[in-house]
């Protein structure tokens, strides 16, 4: 009976005494969206794996901040990581995520990442 | 179409909270008719997106970890170490592939160990054979 192999160390070596995801900058190219920027969240499919929030997808939100680069969780989880992103620290308005939001807060907000293969300009 | 989207999502957030699992309810073997894109898209979710599912308060105490729960931490970083999976894997093994019934009827670290043996016997660096005999041995130094 054959065995997979599995390249156990190929990221255990890139990222020793540097970090993940600090061992992906620069990989990612150039960011499609800029801090300002609005975008909506894409309603992929979220079978087997994912940590895009399922509560923000088709919602809109303000580009807070580029937080760092890495390969998405759904192919990080795999040990896949050859397609790094940009990651968005994005801000959505709490009255925009849920439609029973109490009127007298307006002005909260949640702040949350999300990689840029989920996001669309709004 | 971002409405019908948003639209989606609230109705998938109350059929996430109806399909949490319970003893003694009767879901076992629906036929296809019975199972709508909705309920296909809840039931297929990752567990661990349990953000807006109503619930009700838990309590919050205060806990020091225990010395297993340090151990099984231990455990699993040297397994990233030695590069039988990365961070990422690892959390998707802990609050997903456990399914449903296990991420919320576990405690944390149970978890952890859990899938610490388990990529173990998946990646073949054990057998599933060897760790059930090992595990009837530690056993038996407890009886």
């Amino acid at each position: 009976m054959s065995k997979p192999h599995y390249d156990r160390n190929h990221h255990v070596e890139k990222a020793t005494d540097i970090g993940d995801p600090q061992c992906f900058k620069g990989e990612a190219g150039k960011p499609r969206f800029k801090v300002g920027d609005r975008v909506r969240v894409r309603n992929l499919p979220d079978i087997f794996y994912t940590r895009t929030q399922g509560y923000v997808r088709g919602a809109e939100a303000v580009v807070a901040e580029l937080v760092y680069e890495s390969p998405p969780a759904e192919d990080e989880s795999w040990d896949n990581t050859e397609n790094v992103e940009w990651f968005y620290s994005l801000v959505f308005k709490m009255a925009d995520l849920w439609p029973d939001y109490p009127d007298y807060f307006p002005n909260d907000t949640v702040e949350t990442e999300i990689p840029e293969h989920y996001l669309e300009a709004a | 179409m971002p409405s019908s989207i948003r639209d989606k999502v609230h109705r998938h957030l109350d059929i996430c909270r109806q399909i949490q699992p319970a003893l003694h309810q009767e879901t076992h073997a629906p036929s296809p008719d019975m199972i709508d894109n909705a309920h296909f898209r809840a039931y297929t979710r990752s567990p661990h997106d349990i953000g807006g599912e109503p619930d009700i308060p838990i309590t919050w105490e205060e806990k020091e970890e225990e010395v297993w729960e340090h151990n099984t931490f231990v455990t699993c970083e040297v397994l990233a170490w030695r590069g039988v999976w990365n961070a990422e894997e690892r959390r998707r093994r802990q609050n997903v592939e456990v399914g449903e019934t296990m991420y919320l009827g576990l405690p944390y670290y149970g978890r952890w160990l859990l899938t610490a043996a388990k990529i173990l016997v998946d990646k073949q660096f054990i057998t599933l054979t060897e760790l059930q005999e090992k595990m009837d041995e530690v056993r038996k130094r407890y009886e």
